[in-house]
This record gives structure tokens, C-alpha cells and sequence, in this order.
């Protein structure tokens, strides 16, 4: 119990140690940017007619640093910021803070990525020790082939060719944007039968690329297990076959379980294409917009969102997997 | 196994090297072997001829036709045209030099720095293996492909050695620590302590005697990684945030889908459909190639007909 804590507490030191360096790297490539979009937006609010010391107490307010100060001043003023949570202010969004902003855009993400990871998941790995089981029959090769077709088409081809087959050609779903803008945000059934049909899609696409990798993984699990001498000797002491499955699937999942968890870190970063496609409000848009706009304070607030989940993830995952795989705690 | 083909291969199988014409043959005899195979090798060789010869065959500025804007597919126009009237398969031909070149440069980036620092931490267990492993622990984590749209604001993507190398830069970390695990199984094995007593340098060892044994999960991997580095590239030309300094499949399929809006006029369809055909299509090709490059590389599946 007590290596376990302090594994606990330097994994935990680790993570923050990197995101961190992450925030380091976000602030010197702002830093590094031509034309030095720090120094620009200082002599734009002079322009504007502020003092210069309004003017620097805006972009201060803005970055998170002073454009004056000696950057190694900067670098400090800008990771105390962070460790308070404070990512700085929006410069498109004038006055809103980056934190609210992406606060807001995550649930978007959230909700169409862990639909599409619960259906995928579900579905391939259902199919993956089917395919594993009966893989010398028709049955079994058709559904790896699917598997790996499916696997190797973009996401972004997924979404496009789905978007045209299902908005275009057979026009029976809605394209673009989260929901009808003429039906009234709140709790009532045409809103949310709106939401419903505008997040169709991008579930499906979501699901669709990477029902692939589910199958593939536990199809080779699947396969590596039935090698072992206990599947042999339960078949020798003649346990029905749905017993044996049982035991099939409980060893050959442990592997998918790891993935599984950090796919969870993932989503946040994991549809840019798809939100793109079907211009969906979430994370990722977020940040293609922030670079549209040169807004980077947003853009290094919703970069660091979309890696701490993944450290948050890796580490959580670590542990979890401890409880999960018996034969690991020793 | 005593069929006559594996008798005539032990006869002939005196102390004579495994040089590059056997090699080459051996690879051949695999790619023939089954029919998918040879339909992905063709797919692969069009596209690769595609991306040398293809710039030289149109001028560098491609003929616009205002009276054929959004033209139909014809015997002028196979894949239609542009909302310019440029012939679409001009378009594909010309951009397939730019998004190959980036994607090869890319997975050999990859391959190389994966494969040495992977033989390097795996070799010299101890501090340089902590150091390495906390570096590619940190690359495997950061998404990358957030990772390279926050790059594509300071770095210039116009030409393919720069996209490569990000992309390379960004993706090497898998490779690293498989090539790890690899190596630390490897250097136990008798011919590699034997090396070691025998005095030969480390260089030696590692080059030698130890990255010919790692070579088919890196032949695989080079090819995987073409594929993973295409998608990645032709997704930030489609995304928009790398500005366009040449004609590729991903400023293509940008243009349709969110200037031309071929997703609601039908008029536009072909040339939203023809890079995704280019796309699908290389795919393809390397999904059934894969299959014979594990063979070539891997010895032991080798079945001698």
C-alpha cells in the first residue's frame, strides 16, 4: 500500500512536471510566432488611443504577461497563471476568459465522442471475438475484412462520404450545426429530437473509424488466449462452450480495457475532423477557429485542456488497470 | 518439410551471402505469389510514377476552361473539373507529388529516429534508456494531431521535407519503444554476446547484428507510417490552417467541400470525389501490399513454393 502511494505521488509529480514543459512550449512558439502577435496587439490598443499603460494592463490581462518585461518574467507571470487555473483572456471573444470558453466547448465534444467510443467499442469488440472464434469460416473473414477496411479510411473520407450519402443523396438527415437555429434552446422534445438527428453522424463517423481498431485488437487477443493451456483443459473437462467463451473473453479484454481508458484521455483532441465537417462547437473547432482568428491565448488554453486529459488518462489508467488485472498487484 | 523446392534451396545454400540480387528476387517471388499482392504493388508503382513523372507531364500552370466549369465526366475531363474548369485528373496527377514525397520523407523520419533511439535505450540499458523513454513517453502523449495543427502556426509546411519532418517529428514515439522492447529481448541472445566477446565495437553490434533481426517490424512500419502520414497531411490541407503553397489533394478536397460546396450542388461532386478516390485507392494498394512486405522482410514466414 505504501509503494503504492508513493507510485501514486510521482506519477501525479510526472504529469504536472509535463504538462508544465507543454505549457512552456505553447508559450515560446507564441513567443517565436512572426511578427510577435504579443508586441502587435499592444501597439493595436495604442492605436486605439489607450495609454500605454492601459494598454498593457489589457494585453497583461489578454496573454497572461507583460509584452515589456523581460521574458523570462513572462515565462514565470504565465505559468503562476496557469497553476491558478487562469489561462488568460480571449481576443476574439473580447473579454470572456479563455477557461469559460473552452468550458463551454468541451461538453460537445464530450457527449459525441463518448457516444461514439461506447457504440464502437461495444460493437467491436462483440464482433472482434466472433471474427476470433469462427475465423476459418466465410462469417469470420467478412467481418475482419470490415474491420480492416474501416480501419484504414480517414476519419475526415468517413465523414465526408457519410455527410454526402446521408444529407445529399439520400437527404434524410440534417447537415451541419449542433441543432435547428430556429427551434428555442431548452428542455422540450423538438430541440432535443434536433439534437438528437444533428449528432447522428458524427457519432456514426466517429464510430464507424474506429469500430476497426476494436475489432482488430480483440480479434489478435482473442486469438493469443485460445492458445493457452487452461482454454484446453476446460475444453478436456468438458465445460459448455458458452462457459469457455466466458472465460475467452474475461482474459482477452484486460488489453482492450487499457486502450479503452486512454481513448477516454484522447477524446478531447479526437474529432477535429468530424466537428470540422459537420461544424460541430466542440474542442476541436474551437482551436481550428483560435488559429483562424490569430487568437492564441485560446489556442494554447484549449491545446493544454486536450493534453492534460490525455496525462490525466495515462495516469489513471496505470492505476485502474492494477484493480482491474489481478496478476499485476504483487 | 522435404518438398523439392526446400531441398534445392538447402543444396544451394552454401556459405554464399545473402546479397542484394537474391534479395530482390526472394522479394519479387513474394509479391507474386498472390494475386491481391500484385494488385497493390500496381496501385503503389502508378501512384509512385504518378508523383515523379506526373509535374513534367502539364505545363506548371494547369489550362483553365471558363466554358467548362463544373463540367461532367467526359472523355476530355475522366474526373470532371474544377470550379475553374481545370481537369480534375490534372489536379490529382500534379498534387501527387507534394503529398507522396511529405508522406515518404515523413515515415523514413519516423523509421530513422524510432529505430536509433529505440536500438540506442535498448542496447545501453541505464541512464541513457531512462532518458530516452522519458522523451518518448512525453511524444506519445501529447496528441499529436492537435500537436500539428498548434505547429502549423510557426512552421512552414510549404515544402515536402518540412512536412516531413514534422510529421516524422511527431509520430516516432511507438516506433521507438517497440524497437526498445525488441532490442532488450535481443541483446541477451547468444550471437549478440558472442559479438560481444569477440570485441566488436557497439556501432557494429547494434547495425550488424541486432537491426537485421528488427528489420520486419521496421519494413511494416515504414510502410504503416506512409499511410498514417498522408491522412495526417492531406487533413491539414483540408482543415485550412496550413496555407496553400501548392496544388495537393487536401487543398482539393478543402476547395470542395468549403468553397465550392459540392456537399449541396451535385454539379461539384466530381471534384470533391476525386481525391477521395486518390485516397481510398493508395490506401488500398498499401493495405494489400502490407502483406507481401511481411513476407519479404520476415524469414520465417517465407514459405518456399
Amino acid at each position: 500500500m505504501k509503494n503504492f502511494l508513493i507510485r501514486l505521488v510521482w506519477r501525479i509529480f510526472s504529469g504536472i512536471l509535463m504538462v508544465l514543459v507543454i505549457a512552456s512550449l505553447t508559450f515560446f512558439l507564441i513567443r517565436l510566432m512572426p511578427g510577435d502577435p504579443v508586441s502587435a496587439q499592444y501597439n493595436q490598443l495604442i492605436m486605439q488611443g489607450m495609454t500605454p499603460v492601459q494598454a498593457e494592463n489589457q494585453v497583461k490581462v489578454m496573454y497572461g504577461f507583460i509584452p515589456d518585461e523581460p521574458v523570462g518574467e513572462q515565462f514565470v507571470n504565465y505559468i503562476w497563471g496557469l497553476l491558478h487555473f487562469d489561462f488568460g483572456q480571449s481576443i476574439s471573444y473580447e473579454g470572456i476568459g479563455v477557461s469559460h470558453i473552452i468550458l463551454n466547448a468541451a461538453p460537445w465534444t464530450l457527449i459525441l465522442v463518448f457516444t461514439g467510443l461506447i457504440a464502437s467499442f461495444l460493437v467491436g469488440v462483440l464482433a472482434g471475438v466472433i471474427s476470433a472464434i469462427k475465423r476459418s469460416s466465410p462469417t469470420g473473414t467478412i467481418l475482419t475484412v470490415s474491420g480492416s477496411l474501416l480501419h484504414g479510411v480517414p476519419q475526415f473520407v468517413m465523414g465526408l462520404l457519410l455527410a454526402y450519402l446521408f444529407t445529399t443523396l439520400w437527404p434524410i438527415l440534417p447537415f451541419g450545426a449542433p441543432y435547428d437555429s430556429s427551434i428555442n434552446p431548452g428542455f422540450n422534445g423538438p430541440f432535443i429530437s434536433s439534437l438528437i438527428s444533428h449528432a447522428v453522424l458524427p457519432v456514426v463517423t466517429y464510430a464507424l473509424s474506429s469500430y476497426g481498431g476494436w475489432l482488430l485488437t480483440m480479434k489478435s487477443s482473442v486469438i493469443t488466449v485460445l492458445g493457452d493451456d487452461f482454454i484446453l483443459a476446460s475444453e478436456i473437462r468438458g465445460l459448455k462452450s458458452s462457459t469457455i467463451i466466458g472465460y475467452i473473453a474475461r482474459n482477452a479484454i484486460l488489453p482492450l480495457f487499457t486502450l479503452f481508458t486512454l481513448s477516454i484521455g484522447f477524446m478531447f483532441g479526437g474529432s477535429v475532423f468530424i466537428e470540422n465537417i459537420f461544424d460541430y462547437p466542440g474542442l476541436g473547432n474551437l482551436l481550428l477557429k483560435s488559429i483562424d482568428t490569430r487568437d492564441y491565448p485560446l489556442m494554447s488554453g484549449a491545446f493544454l485542456l486536450i493534453t492534460i486529459a490525455v496525462i490525466a488518462a495515462n495516469i489513471i489508467t496505470d492505476f485502474l488497470y492494477t484493480f482491474v488485472d489481478p496478476r499485476i498487484r504483487r | 518439410m522435404t518438398t523439392p523446392g526446400t531441398a534445392k534451396s538447402v543444396h544451394t545454400f552454401t556459405p554464399k551471402s545473402y546479397n542484394g540480387a537474391s534479395f530482390w528476387k526472394a522479394a519479387w517471388r513474394s509479391i507474386t505469389r498472390k494475386t491481391s499482392r500484385i494488385i497493390g504493388f500496381a496501385i503503389i508503382v502508378l501512384f509512385t510514377l504518378m508523383a515523379i513523372f506526373g509535374p513534367y507531364l502539364y505545363s506548371s500552370h494547369l489550362p483553365i476552361n471558363t466554358n467548362a466549369i463544373y463540367a461532367p465526366i467526359s472523355w476530355k475531363y475522366p474526373l470532371g473539373t474544377d470550379f475553374e474548369g481545370t481537369s480534375n485528373l490534372a489536379l490529382i496527377i500534379t498534387g501527387a507529388r507534394y503529398v507522396l514525397l511529405a508522406a515518404a520523407l515523413g515515415a523514413l523520419f519516423t523509421v530513422i529516429f524510432g529505430t536509433v533511439l529505440g536500438l540506442i535505450a535498448g542496447y545501453f540499458v541505464g541512464w541513457s534508456d531512462s532518458i530516452i523513454m522519458r522523451i518518448t513517453d512525453f511524444f506519445l502523449t501529447i496528441p499529436s494531431f492537435p500537436l500539428l495543427v498548434v505547429l502549423s502556426t510557426v512552421w512552414n509546411f510549404g515544402h515536402p521535407l518540412a512536412m516531413g519532418f514534422i510529421l516524422g517529428i511527431t509520430s516516432w514515439g511507438g516506433m521507438a519503444r517497440a524497437v526498445r522492447s525488441q532490442t532488450l529481448s535481443l541483446r541477451e541472445r547468444g550471437f549478440v554476446e558472442a559479438a560481444r566477446g569477440l570485441g566488436l565495437s557497439p556501432f557494429h553490434i547494434l547495425f550488424r547484428e541486432i537491426l537485421p533481426n528488427v528489420s520486419s517490424y521496421i519494413g511494416m512500419n515504414l510502410l504503416t507510417s506512409i499511410t498514417g502520414c498522408i491522412y495526417a497531411e492531406v487533413g491539414l490541407f483540408f482543415l485550412g490552417v496550413v496555407p496553400f503553397h501548392v496544388n495537393n489533394w487536401g487543398v482539393m478536397l478543402n476547395m470542395a467541400v468549403f468553397s465550392a460546396g459540392a456537399m449541396s450542388s451535385p454539379d461539384a461532386l466530381p471534384y470533391l470525389l476525386s481525391p477521395l478516390l486518390a485516397l481510398l485507392l493508395l490506401t488500398l494498394g498499401i493495405v494489400l501490399f502490407l502483406d507481401a512486405v511481411d513476407e519479404m522482410f520476415n524469414p520465417r514466414l517465407r514459405e518456399d513454393v
